[in-house]
């Protein structure tokens, strides 16, 4: 292409052009507000301070793995000596580091898009109430997962190569590659659904992340005040469900123990693991009455 | 867009939405053709819950919305497909960039990630953001935020563009601007209903108008087709218009200065003699001889009145 000399441009109205290609509907917008989400709660295509406390966290919640590989490479030529600083179970509930991320994150892509009011201009598309819901709740729920399961990744990959025999150590282990990721699906949707839930009813992000930390907090609380510090002596009680911090993890106990962990404030109630079950669900069905209620746009 | 049924661009029938102690709209019917269309009315008055009910965002009480052919009880969605939405609040996430908005807005309207890209290239350049298409939202004018905000309802190509009070908050020059830009989407095969109580805007953009008051309709119609006559010629003749006050006078028509420019009441073909030979007998210069019309404030002053 020759320079165009000086004098000789021209600036051209481009007008309008009309658009022909494909186009979709609900499942197409539900999947575009999740990216969307994605991106936000990620700081992607936002400045880098946006960035700093989703990468930081992952780093945070890797570092266990990271160390029990590096204590494991380190002391690999110790015979019959496994050293193990964090258990697959374990890891599942790095649950503060998690209620941190979900106390900053959710009310942030929550509460912007009523504070905003970007919603009218959300539901002016082919978006229904429940699939902002969906779309919401999921991109949540997947970065929540992803942060629970790569550091998970990382501590399996890293034993089984750390191991005497990879092929052994990855034969020997097979029930954690289903264990770890169902766990893993309960705890992040758990989280995601009561932090989007709670974001959802305010449009201010700070008090939003004091009332998710405040939920968590105040039913651990309460729940450690009237369960008592003898329960593994004297048996626990069904208080212990209150508190709904750590009520996926008695979930998760049911998937690698086959039972409740008898060091639980829950040890010793009878049919303690299916009450956890039936608690953990309405817990779930409540928080989306919540929200399939507060984004029902139509004949407000 | 998708195959469209012929018909009037929106329909509505017998339309009532009631509110606990406010009837917003009171069996309202109208048929409204393609075009650039007002719908004017006093604050209050049934606009943006006309709006709503377009927009499947709210039920009718009574009666049903129609909006190229397909009915908003039955299809909302694919209502919304066919429409873009420019509130009249801001609606903007202050801490995005214009791009990133309007193409995220791109993909919700159901385009595909690369083509919403695109399309918000073009419809910001087109909306004369697009030096400014990087910059966040926060630091944008008030001008800005509404063509931002007309970018977003314009990157789904929408069939009929529903725009709540377009010109809010602009100064004069913004003003023009926008409704320039209004005038430019008809144009593009765009229909708009401009939701307005600025009757000014609506008669130098639209070419038709439907009239609410309290959620009745007043009128609808082509907007020349409400401009009525109103028996007064204006004519501008120079600086001696005096004279030409006084010879009027004299032959007992009825004839005034209005900021430079002179008013005459003319009943009839005799007049207008009368008027052309008073000119040509003073010599004087004709810049300017037109019949005054009414002023669509006036059309709505009288009808909402009659009306009620």
């Amino acid at each position: 292409m020759s320079a165009i000399e000086a004098g000789q441009g021209a600036v051209y109205d481009r007008g309008y052009r009309p658009y022909d290609g494909p186009r979709g509907r609900r499942g197409a917008a539900t999947m575009a507000l999740y990216k969307a989400t994605m991106r936000r709660a990620l700081g992607l295509r936002r400045s880098w301070r946006q960035k700093i406390a989703p990468f930081v966290l992952l780093g945070v919640v890797t570092i266990p793995a990271i160390v029990n590989v590096g204590i494991g490479y380190v002391t690999r030529d110790n015979v019959g000596d496994t050293f193990e600083i964090i258990t697959y179970r374990d890891y599942v509930g790095v649950s503060s580091a998690l209620l941190l991320f979900v106390a900053l994150v959710c009310p942030d892509v929550m509460c912007p898009d009523r504070r905003h009011r970007v919603l009218p201009l959300m539901f002016a598309r082919p978006l229904m109430g429940q699939d902002y819901v969906v779309a919401k709740l999921g991109a949540i729920a997947s970065i929540l997962f992803a942060f629970s399961f790569l550091p998970q990744v990382v501590l399996f990959v890293g034993n089984m190569f750390v191991s005497d025999s990879a092929l052994d150590y990855f034969s020997g282990h097979l029930d954690i590659l289903w264990k770890v990721p169902a766990a893993v699906v309960l705890l992040a949707v758990y989280y995601a659904i009561i932090g989007v839930a709670v974001s959802s009813m305010t449009d201010r992000r700070i008090v939003a992340g004091a009332a998710v930390v405040g939920v968590f907090l105040v039913t651990s609380i309460s729940s450690g005040i009237i369960v008592g510090d003898n329960y593994q002596q004297q048996g626990g009680s069904l208080a212990a469900l209150i508190n709904v911090w750590v009520l996926p993890l008695y979930l998760r106990d049911l998937i690698f123990l086959g039972h409740i962990d008898p060091d639980s404030p829950l040890t010793g109630v009878d049919q303690g693991g299916l009450i956890a079950i039936a608690t953990f669900i309405v817990v779930l069905c409540a928080a989306a009455g919540v929200l399939l209620r507060r984004y029902r746009w139509v004949e407000r | 867009m998708g195959n469209v049924e012929p018909g009037p661009l929106i329909r509505l029938d017998g339309l009532t939405k009631r509110y606990p102690g406010v009837t917003a709209l009171s069996d309202l019917s109208v048929d409204v053709p393609r075009g650039l269309i007002g719908l004017v009315g006093a604050n209050g008055a049934g606009k943006t819950t006309t709006f709503r009910l377009l927009l499947g965002l709210a039920h009718p009480t009574e009666g049903r919305v129609e909006v190229c052919g397909i009915d908003v009880a039955k299809d909302p969605i694919g209502v919304r497909a066919l429409l873009g939405y420019m509130p009249e609040h801001d609606c903007l996430p202050l801490d995005q960039t214009a791009a990133d908005v309007v193409s995220t807005f791109g993909e919700l309207s159901g385009l595909p990630a690369r083509a919403a890209r695109q399309r918000a290239s073009d419809i910001l350049d087109l909306v004369g953001l697009d030096e400014a298409r990087f910059r966040p939202i926060s630091g944008f004018s008030t001008g800005m935020r509404q063509r931002a905000k007309l970018a977003q309802a314009l990157v789904g190509d929408p069939e009929l563009v529903l725009l709540d009070e377009p010109t809010a908050g602009l100064d004069p020059l913004g003003r023009e601007e926008m409704l320039a830009l209004v005038a430019r989407l008809g144009t593009f095969g765009i229909s708009v209903l401009m939701a307005t109580h600025l009757l000014d805007d609506v008669q130098q953009v639209c070419d038709h108008v439907v009239m609410i008051d309290a959620g009745r309709l007043v009128v609808s119609g082509t907007t020349d087709s409400l401009l009525e006559r109103t028996g007064v010629v204006t004519v501008d003749v120079g600086p001696r218009g005096h004279e030409l006050v006084a010879r009027l006078t004299a032959l007992g028509l009825t004839a005034a200065t209005e900021d430079n420019l002179i008013e005459v009441r003319v009943e009839g073909d005799q007049h207008m003699d009368a008027l052309r030979d008073a000119i040509a007998d003073l010599q004087l210069p004709l810049y300017r001889l037109s019949t005054r019309l009414t002023s669509l404030d006036e059309v709505f002053l009288r009808r909402a009145a009659s009306a009620s």
